[in-house]
């Protein structure tokens, strides 16, 4: 696919030394605002944490031999010796997160990958030359797509999706392709650059790098630079909220604001310099998975409460080949399973956006007088924006469970869950987790009964994306699909049936997949 | 600066005396009876915000949701709600009701002790600016801090408006107190810094600063009350001591009630003037109240 050059700014990708020094020049204007003591604050900081980040990385000369400066600068020198040597880092840092989209690899792999990506999904190799990307696929797109079109063209969008699994990413990238939008920039963790190969495809097709071992205040405000740089150069982006995949498997209840906030900078950046396309609207994106490839290790890093400790876990199922073959014959061989569902457009301020032309424009000019003075000059104030941004948090928070999926996986796990805590009259997940196997078999007629209870709830609840197509319409039927959806891929199943009884055989697994529809729970509260 | 005021009132017109007396210029968007001439005023409230960023809201808490429709306040306004904290039939924070009915973000409360007769007589008094944002934070002590009217700010947004909404209760729960026969110094003591437990303990619950109460919108506006005479709410409390339970604080009451009991938390006092208004006999509350097992003073 040629990438319609009025649809992102991907299409006239600038020199990357023209890239670096805007960056550089970002962080010298912003440097320059602070007092003597808060910057010197600023690189202790910086080289304190790049020293012990380099304790266990490769040699990095060039940084190092910045670093040394820096050091000296501080001990000796005076404002400006700390300022080149700092701004020296902050040039390696830019030209390593600076992606290296190419409009040709793109144009060539939307030729090969979506056929093969959707190869994988079909499970069958031989249904390759007539597989249709739209109405068959796997992975089904859902949302109003035409005005997404047309957004894209007018202003610049952020993607804000749930984060379920290290799939997402190409999913997305797929999802975006079958629903007609152009490709999105995003930042994927500076691991994933590792393997060569997989290094220069995540790079040339629309991907840059973020290192999450780098602690330092700075690079994540040159992050922040690079990814308003992005927006205010109409790169749509992709950003994940929740910062990481959700261990738990809840639909995100709390998010991360870093690059969120740059919308509104990215926004009033473009009214200030009085540009016609100025307005960024943010997409919630809610995917859902019948199975996910990580589920035991994501739980078990839930329960351990160990999510921040091994916030880049290396060593999950993403990362054993087989496992991931195993996963892709076995289970996306399935209708739906998974699916995407693109919500309604938010501004940065997380009202909604209308798909009304004229409406929306009436909107921009309003929406305008948020953040500027009586003669239209915008009024900087980072404080304020913080404010919207959290508005804005709020309102994904609220759009995501709207749009998620109920499957049959979900809801036999949460029915299943909700006669575990009823048996073993606790609702402590840590409790539940540890009950005897001779406690965790459940009457099938009261579990029957239970889950006819949830699936009329959800049937009820009505709203726009709930009830999936394949979800059944009795329990009897969704409990057969879930066992079925269970046994294709885990080591061990989340519920199987012995003797007329359900069996939480594994309840972690179990709990792993109730808790996405814990927002169920949120609304009735 | 222009600085608009909801509501021509004696709180709308005293507030217009301390914005002249910052040195700005009061405009009053008012409803039946229109201020002194000196006050500049209008009955077009549109008018108002036409003109002025910063609108305060000097209705009563009532009449609040019905002056903000006639306003439209928009995305440029800063709106500073200068009442009780609380809706009383809904029971919304009163900032939420003018976010509820416009398409103002940046609004914030003005709380404290607000002796009508004496600001307009030319008193010394203080207030507690609250809102999220420090461009409100900051354009309402301009507008408000002189010499004669001392403006605190604080962030504490839910904390300001919910001690705005315990006072009047508080002080009702003073009245009682004060003229209840046989009822002397030590239950009044009891009453207030019990009060002011329970308050804080709900405070707490709703992710707000217990420390607020301790400040201008609780103490020191509970001072207020019940150091001179006329407070409307003492004096309600004095009438619930006689058996009149027409008036005074019963829905602001019924809101606090329901506020904390969904929050699992315990306010005996604000339940025992609830009970008070729905014909418990007042001597019966005390008595409930004193037979109340022995407990922490902090809990």
């Amino acid at each position: 696919m040629t990438i319609d050059a009025t649809m992102t700014g991907l299409a006239r990708p600038q020199p990357r030394r023209v890239v670096v020094a805007e960056l550089v020049d970002r962080s010298r204007k912003r440097l320059d605002t602070l007092s003597d003591a808060r910057l010197t604050a600023t690189f202790e900081d910086l080289l304190y944490m790049e020293r012990k980040r380099l304790e266990r990385a490769p040699p990095e000369p060039e940084l190092e031999g910045h670093l040394d400066d820096l050091a000296k600068a501080l001990v000796r020198g005076g404002r400006s010796d700390r300022m080149d040597a700092a701004l020296g880092v902050i040039g390696l840092w830019g030209d390593e997160i600076h992606g290296r989209f190419n409009p040709r690899v793109y144009r060539g792999a939307t030729r090969v990958l979506p056929r093969a990506l959707s190869g994988l999904l079909s499970g069958r190799p031989g249904r390759l030359r007539d597989w249709s990307l739209s109405s068959q696929s796997r992975l089904r797109v859902k949302g109003n797509l035409p005005l997404l079109a047309q957004l894209a063209k007018e202003s610049t969008l952020v993607l804000a999706p749930t984060h379920v699994s290290n799939l997402d990413s190409p999913l997305i990238g797929l999802a975006l392709y079958l629903a007609g939008l152009p490709p999105f920039v995003y930042g994927a963790g500076l691991n994933l650059f590792s393997n060569p190969m997989v290094g220069w495809w995540l790079g040339r097709l629309g991907a840059y790098t973020v290192d999450r071992t780098k602690k330092a205040r700075l690079y994540k405000d040159v992050l922040k630079d690079y990814s308003v740089r992005c927006l205010t150069t109409r790169h749509h982006s992709l950003f994940f909220p929740g910062g990481t995949r959700s261990r738990s498997h809840e639909v995100e209840p709390r998010i991360k604001k870093g690059l969120l906030g740059t919308a509104a900078v990215a926004w009033q950046e473009m009214l200030a310099a009085k540009r016609p396309d100025s307005e960024v609207y943010i997409v919630p994106l809610t995917l859902s998975f019948t199975l996910t490839l990580e589920a035991a290790t994501l739980i078990e890093d839930h329960l351990a409460d160990a999510g921040k400790q091994r916030y880049i876990i290396t060593d999950d199922e993403f990362a054993q080949p087989r496992r991931l073959a195993s996963f892709f014959r076995r289970v996306m061989d399935l209708d739906s399973a998974m699916v995407a569902h693109f919500g309604d457009p938010i501004d940065c301020l997380g009202f909604p956006v209308s798909a009304d032309p004229a409406e929306r424009a009436e909107q921009a000019i309003h929406r305008r007088r948020y953040v500027t003075d009586a003669q239209g000059e915008v009024e900087w104030d980072a404080q304020r924006d913080r404010i919207y941004t959290d508005r804005l948090g709020g309102a994904l928070i609220d759009a995501w469970p709207r749009y998620a999926e109920v499957l049959p996986t979900h809801l036999a796990a949460w029915a299943a869950w909700r006669c575990l805590e009823a048996q073993v009259g606790s609702t402590d997940p840590f409790r539940l987790v540890r009950t005897p196997a001779d406690g965790r078999h459940l009457d099938r007629g009261d579990y029957l009964a239970c889950l006819r209870t949830e699936l009329q709830r959800v049937k009820d609840g009505g709203k726009a994306g709930r009830w999936g197509e394949q979800l059944p319409n009795t329990a009897e039927e969704v409990l057969e699909v879930a066992l079925d959806r269970f046994a294709r891929y885990h080591r061990s199943r989340a519920l199987t049936t012995a003797d007329s009884r359900v069996f939480v055989q594994d309840p972690k697994l179990c709990l792993y997949y109730r808790n996405r529809l814990t927002f169920m729970d949120r609304e009735n509260a | 600066m222009k600085v608009g005021i909801l509501g021509g009132g004696a709180w709308g017109q005293a507030l217009g005396r301390l914005v002249m007396a910052a040195g700005h210029e009061p405009f009053i968007a008012y409803r039946d009876v229109r201020p002194p001439q000196l006050l500049r005023s209008s009955k077009v409230p549109t008018k108002v915000a036409a003109e002025c960023e910063l609108l305060i809201a000097a209705t009563s808490a009532s009449e609040l949701r019905q002056a903000i429709r006639a306003t439209q306040p928009g995305p440029q306004h800063r709106v500073v709600v200068a009442g009780r904290g609380v809706e009383p039939d809904s029971g919304t924070w009163l900032t939420d009701v003018v976010l509820q009915e416009s398409t103002a973000l940046r609004v914030g409360a003005l709380v404290g002790p607000a002796p009508v007769d004496e600001i307009l007589n030319g008193g010394l008094c203080a207030g507690v600016v609250a809102s999220r944002f420090d461009e409100v934070r900051n354009l309402l002590t301009e507008a408000l801090h002189s010499s004669r009217y001392r403006v605190y700010e604080s962030t504490d947004l839910s904390g300001v408006q919910l001690a705005g909404a315990v006072v009047p209760v508080l002080a009702s729960l003073l009245g009682v107190a004060r003229h209840l026969q046989g009822a002397g110094v030590g239950v009044h003591a009891l009453v207030l810094s019990r009060g002011l437990e329970e308050a804080s303990r709900l405070a707490e619950a709703i992710g707000a600063d217990p420390r607020t109460f301790a400040g201008l919108a609780g103490v020191g506006d509970l001072v207020a009350a019940q150091g001179r005479e006329g407070h409307p709410h003492f004096d309600a409390g004095a009438a619930l001591a006689r058996g009149e339970t027409d008036q005074g604080p019963k829905a602001l009451a019924a809101t606090l009630v329901g506020l904390a009991r969904g929050h699992g938390v315990e306010m005996p006092l604000t339940e025992a003037l609830l009970a008070i208004y729905q014909g418990l006999p007042p001597v019966e509350a005390v008595q409930m109240l004193m037979a109340r097992p022995a407990a922490a003073e902090r809990s």
